[in-house]
């Protein structure tokens, strides 16, 4: 008999998605698809403002990464004013800069500690309720004091140069709006009011060295769950080091042969190009030179450190060093090892952050620039969960016509997908049973590329945990809600 | 700035929401009224969803009002209730209840402030910065009631 096993939405994943799995008479997979049903509007929406209002308007993306989105819409903008961003002042690239490390770092460390360490603290066969954030409060206390602290010194960073941590405005065309005081700045320094940036390097260590020891003692599971050849894609700066704020696009095969050459971001829409599937509102972009089907790449983490040649900060960079030692591959295609290359940037941020705040050019006045005005601009910057486009084109009147998003997650779109099958292969096939660990597993494969639906779809919404179990004919035989 | 490790006495208003999804805006749209009013005695935050770093701020609180809107059709348009500490949790990832909060902040840190949740009735969710009549209509009542109970210094427990 054939069935179809729905789980709705994927738990601990921003926004919603549904994954279905069918089987065939024998139990085997058939076939399985992540699903992103929302409608995605925003798109539109934005269309007929005028362009200087679409780096706070696209923040209402989501709540989650509005940092990532206000940048990239304000590296678009900086060009429709007629400045790239070479021309931008030191004063405002740096403080753009600080604003993008603390928003990185926080959200990694959210990602690791409440949502990552459920899963490798309890195990993926841990039951529902020990899957979440109060279960590692209870049974780790200082690890979730660590993780809130962490957190709350990148929403802080934010908070000192746009003004508030959600939907604070810094970039303006062509610049940024306010630069930071000696006091805002010494705050994070000397450690009286808040942990101090030293401490948060010194934990973002400690981090590196736990996900380490625990790839030595889980080193066979963390190898092979959810392993599978794709491309990989990541921005690097001129000398081919990791660039988080700006550089050129860089893509690599599973075997690491360049498919893409640091490619200047401008030029993005020669390369890539989008496929659509009636099953999901999500887009499939891929390398047109490389072809639909194996075209795709992963972002995020994992890719960036597969792409670059060498991560600019020190201590970041031998953590960088011993990853690919102790794997000994030249290119690493193991979804788990995500949530280590996720803190080797942690630690990364960690290091710009301070390094900037010794920077006195954040004092600085030169904040805006201004140029020949243009009638398209391309910003591309690497988010927490990879690369992520903002295109717009203006009409005369600088009114938006046009607006071409592509965020991180939906890059990965086919390597969630892959993971998802992954898993009903290799865990669910010929199993003839599904237990709430094996769907857990599912769900832990996505999580590893800490999926944001919201930005993806630019909807928003509440939706209970849903599964519902099809017959061969069609017919819902079962179903399950978890609100 | 504020200090993190500073105690702070006093009430907290939380509005929840995000203003350009209409109205899903009313948490936000309260607190504005609250803080932009001459008598208020109150210190008003705006949380698209509460995350876990938000139980510092709560801590830092002898009384929070978490101010929301609801799909739930209420007799009122509106219902102030007490927020009770409880460990559940979300399943779409980042977001954490008001109890959860509440919940963490006692494991965690030791603080267990009275906490309510005010919930404002919405009806429609779509993109776009205004409010549906209804929810107008929902927000004046709650907010007739809040000036009532409030800023005359009528206690509100627990």
């Amino acid at each position: 008999m054939s069935r179809k096993i729905t789980i709705d939405p994927v738990t601990r994943v921003e926004g919603h998605g549904r994954v279905t799995i069918h089987l065939d008479e024998y139990g085997q997979v058939k076939d399985s698809f992540f699903h992103i049903v929302e409608f995605r509007g925003f798109e539109r929406f934005i269309q007929g403002h005028p362009y200087w209002e679409a780096p706070v308007l696209v923040q209402r993306l989501c709540g989650i990464c509005p940092v990532s989105h206000h940048l990239a819409a304000a590296k678009a903008i900086d060009q429709l004013v007629g400045i790239d961003p070479k021309d931008l002042s030191a004063t405002a690239t740096k403080l753009r800069r600080l604003m993008h490390y603390g928003q990185v770092f926080q959200s990694h460390a959210l990602h690791f500690f409440y949502l990552a360490s459920p899963d490798l603290l309890f195990g993926v066969d841990a039951p529902v309720e020990k899957r979440n954030v109060v279960a590692v409060a209870l049974e780790n206390r200082e690890l979730a004091i660590k993780g809130i602290t962490m957190r709350k010194f990148g929403q802080e960073i934010i908070k000192a140069v746009a003004g508030k941590k959600i939907h604070g405005i810094l970039a303006v065309p062509g610049g940024v709006h306010n630069n930071l005081t000696e006091a805002e700045r010494d705050y994070f320094l000397d450690g009286k009011e808040i942990e101090n940036i030293d401490t948060m390097i010194e934990w973002s260590l400690a981090m590196v060295d736990f996900i380490k020891g625990y790839h030595e003692k889980n080193r066979k599971f963390l190898d092979e769950f959810a392993r599978f050849p794709s491309g990989h894609l990541g921005m690097v700066n001129e000398w081919g080091a990791l660039d988080l704020y700006d550089g050129q696009l860089r893509a690599i095969n599973s075997e690491g042969d360049i498919t893409l050459d640091d490619v200047s971001t401008d030029l993005y829409q020669d390369y890539f190009s989008e496929a659509v599937a009636q099953w999901s509102y999500m887009k499939f972009p891929y390398l047109k030179q490389v072809g639909r089907e194996n075209g795709w790449n992963r972002v995020g983490p994992l890719a960036r450190i597969n792409v670059c040649d060498s991560v600019p900060t020190p201590l970041a960079e031998k953590a960088r060093t011993d990853f690919i030692a102790f794997t000994g591959q030249k290119v690493n295609n193991s979804t788990m090892y995500s949530h280590w290359a996720r803190l080797i940037e942690v630690l990364h941020c960690a290091e710009m952050i301070k390094d900037l705040l010794h920077d006195p050019e954040l004092m600085g006045n030169d904040l805006i620039r201004k140029g020949i005005t243009r009638q398209k601009g391309i910003g591309i910057i690497e988010a927490p969960r990879g690369t992520l486009t903002h295109h717009y084109e203006v009409d005369e009147k600088g009114m938006i016509t046009r607006c071409n998003l592509i965020v991180s997650t939906t890059h990965n779109n086919d390597a969630m997908n892959t993971a998802v099958k992954w898993v009903a292969n290799n865990v669910i096939s010929r199993k003839g049973t599904i237990t709430d660990g094996m769907l857990n597993q599912v769900e832990v494969a996505i999580r590893a590329y800490d999926p944001c639906l919201s930005c993806a779809t630019q909807a928003m919404g509440k939706m209970p945990l849903k599964a519902e179990l099809y017959n061969y004919k069609g017919e819902l035989i079962n179903e399950k809600f978890k609100n | 700035m504020k200090n993190l490790r500073t105690e702070k006495a006093g009430t907290l208003l939380v509005g929840i929401g995000n203003s350009g999804r209409k109205d899903d805006g009313l948490g936000w749209k309260f607190a504005g009224l609250v803080s932009e009013s001459a008598n208020s005695f109150i210190d008003c935050e705006y949380r698209y969803q509460l995350q876990v770093e938000d139980v510092l701020m709560t801590c830092r609180y002898d009384k929070i009002i978490f101010v929301d809107a609801t799909h739930e059709v209420l007799e009122d348009g509106y219902e102030l209730k007490p927020c009770r500490v409880a460990p559940h949790y979300y399943y779409s990832s980042h977001m954490q209840s008001p109890e959860t909060i509440l919940y963490l902040a006692k494991e965690l840190y030791n603080k267990e402030p009275d906490a309510f949740t005010l919930a404002i009735t919405g009806k429609q969710w779509g993109l776009g910065t205004s409010l549906s009549p209804e929810a107008e209509r929902n927000l004046q009542k709650a907010w007739s009631f809040f000036e009532k109970e409030l800023f005359q210094h009528v206690r509100i427990t627990a």
